[in-house]
């Protein structure tokens, strides 16, 4: 089969639709490129979420993001869980459809289960091969180009062995999918894997963007961390630190403009909130002019 | 000359992250797990503090996901231990699919297994009215067809099909279930009259529905209940009226599921 290569679809700055804006988002009082939902929150048969879904895709893209494909898993994908996206892409035809570099299924003693978490892969050639062919297997479904996300992981393992922007280039080149680069997810790894040194956390992230071919990548998130415990926490549960907006503005710099994301899914604040951090989003993306590709 | 590195096959490596998936959900279930396979980096207060990261995240998940299904007994339970029972549950009964609105199944036969909740025999069947509430408001969206009650002049009930509202379910208990439901949902005046329904062992027939996006529950008599039941199951309208409870009114039942909107539509079958 042949699936569309990423497409270059106009930039924007969208926000996640969550329940206490669906009201505000449906009757349109945002001006957003496009809005984001959780694909399995719209999973159901029918009923409000999937008719205010609908209504909202009257007035915005909408961009399908997936917590729970799980397509790191060596137990492969869910055909429940595929019949169920495609069923949601035929119905919103979506503006782009994505998940996460992440496992959840295993095949258990007493059947499967789904860690309802999204959880860390090594960057080996074994996962990698794992990871691809469930790609291909929704892309072929889907017949369209998935974007995967880069993770924050807790925990790394013994055997990491290739660099991780190498895994996500090759995971591209071998699939046809595209990354969607989270940045502040690059950003907790960094401030756990440096133990909080900023300038450090900073350089590695810079270097994994830098170390991206141009062209992978399809969209990039920003989002709040809770940084108060003993680890940093990817927790969208906050305005989007300083930190993460510099790293923002680095990969558009490289990039060029791309659509990018606001999160925020713990906490949710009033809309007027997701919309200042939506228009700083959009002062950078107009301001992107990409730089030339390092020799 | 150094030999050179023996790789494993493809199917070898899906083994090992088969394996070490496996190891780490293990681990964030605080079960045994085999650490050689999942070969974490990093020190031991930095792996513990990685997989504690995700425990909690499973903790709040569990309670928060139940919580979605199951609000009324949430609120009988309060947070604590409401909160303690998700997490059992989410060990004993994990989810399978990667859709939380889909998991919950079987909660309520846990509540009635649990001996701590021996005392309050109805949490079970609140359980089980909440559970049919959020099913019924996820179930495929229909509206009435009121052109097809026309049949039902013209055509041979054998050959007729009544079809309730997509979701709706009929739910029998030994307890008030509707009354404790009400007075935890909307109507906080109501504990009164729970309570006294309880200490009378009142036993409650229920029928759940939609009206437009919510779901309601309508407490209705028995041979009421034992009709919509049954035309759950699907029969044709002779096989069912032939069954129906001693004193049924079929017309009458008609005009109330019409008003309800509990009838989707009367559909003709083949033969």
């Amino acid at each position: 089969m042949s699936v569309r290569p990423p497409s270059a679809t106009a930039p924007g700055v969208g926000i996640g639709l969550r329940q206490p804006h669906y009201r505000q988002v449906v009757e349109g009082v945002a001006a957003l490129g496009f809005v984001e939902v959780h694909s399995e929150n719209f999973f159901a048969d029918g009923g409000a979420a999937l008719a205010v879904l609908r209504e909202t895709r009257a007035r915005y893209p909408v961009s399908l993001h997936g917590v729970g494909l799980a397509l790191g898993s060596a137990a492969g994908v869910d055909p429940w869980h595929l019949d169920r996206l495609e069923r949601l892409v035929q119905r919103i035809d979506p503006v782009r459809v994505s998940d996460h570099a992440s496992f959840a299924r295993i095949a258990g003693p007493a059947g499967t289960v789904h860690g309802a978490d999204l959880l860390p892969i090594p960057f080996s050639d074994a996962a990698l091969g794992i990871l691809a062919l469930n790609v291909e297997t929704v892309q072929e479904r889907l017949r369209r180009p998935l974007l995967i996300e880069n993770l924050s992981a807790y925990v790394g393992f013994d055997d990491d062995a290739i660099d991780e922007a190498e895994f996500f280039a090759r995971l591209c080149r071998r699939t046809g999918c595209g990354l969607l680069l989270d940045v502040n997810n690059l950003m907790v790894n960094a401030i756990n894997a440096t133990e909080r040194r900023p300038a450090e956390a900073l350089a590695r992230c810079r270097a994994f963007i830098d170390a991206l071919p141009a062209g992978i990548v399809g969209e990039i998130h920003v989002a709040g961390y809770d940084d108060a415990g003993v680890l940093a926490i990817d927790d969208h549960g906050s305005r989007v630190r300083p930190d993460v907006w510099t790293l923002c503005e680095h990969a558009l710099r490289r990039f060029g403009p791309l659509p990018v994301l606001v999160e925020w899914d713990t906490d949710v604040p009033p809309l007027d909130v997701l919309l200042d951090e939506a228009a700083r989003a959009a002062r950078l993306v107009e301001a992107a002019t990409p730089m030339p590709e390092p020799v | 000359m150094s030999a050179a590195p023996v790789l494993p096959s493809a199917a070898e490596g899906v083994a090992r992250e088969a394996q070490r998936q496996r190891a780490l959900l293990a681990a964030i279930d605080d079960a045994p797990f085999d650490t050689a396979a999942l070969a974490l980096a990093g020190d031991a207060s930095r792996r513990a503090a990685g997989l504690d990261a995700y425990r909690g995240n499973a903790a709040m998940l569990a309670e928060r996901a139940l919580k979605a299904v199951y609000p009324t007994v949430a609120a009988m339970l309060g947070a604590e231990a409401f909160g303690r029972l998700a997490r059992m549950f989410w060990r004993e009964h994990p989810p399978c699919r990667g859709d939380l609105g889909a998991w919950g199944d079987g909660f309520a036969e846990a509540l009635e297994a649990n001996a701590a909740l021996a005392e309050w025999p109805y949490v079970a069947d609140g359980a089980r009215l909440d559970l049919a509430i959020h099913r019924c408001e996820r179930a495929a969206d229909a509206s009435f067809e009121p052109a097809s009650l026309d049949l039902l002049a013209s055509v041979d009930p054998a050959l007729l099909r009544v079809r309730l509202m997509p979701g709706s379910a009929a739910l029998a208990s030994a307890w008030p279930i509707a009354t404790i439901h009400a007075a935890h949902r909307h109507d906080a005046g109501g504990f009164e009259a729970a309570r006294a329904a309880i200490a009378a062992r009142t036993g409650e027939c229920v029928w759940v529905a939609r009206d437009g996006w919510r779901a309601l529950v309508h407490r209705i008599d028995a041979p009421a209940w034992e009709w919509n039941r049954r035309l759950l199951d699907g029969p044709d309208l002779a096989a069912a009226l032939d069954v129906a409870p001693p004193g049924f009114d079929f017309g009458a039942w008609l005009a109330d599921a019409v008003r309800l909107r509990w009838l989707r539509d009367v559909v003709q079958v083949d033969r």
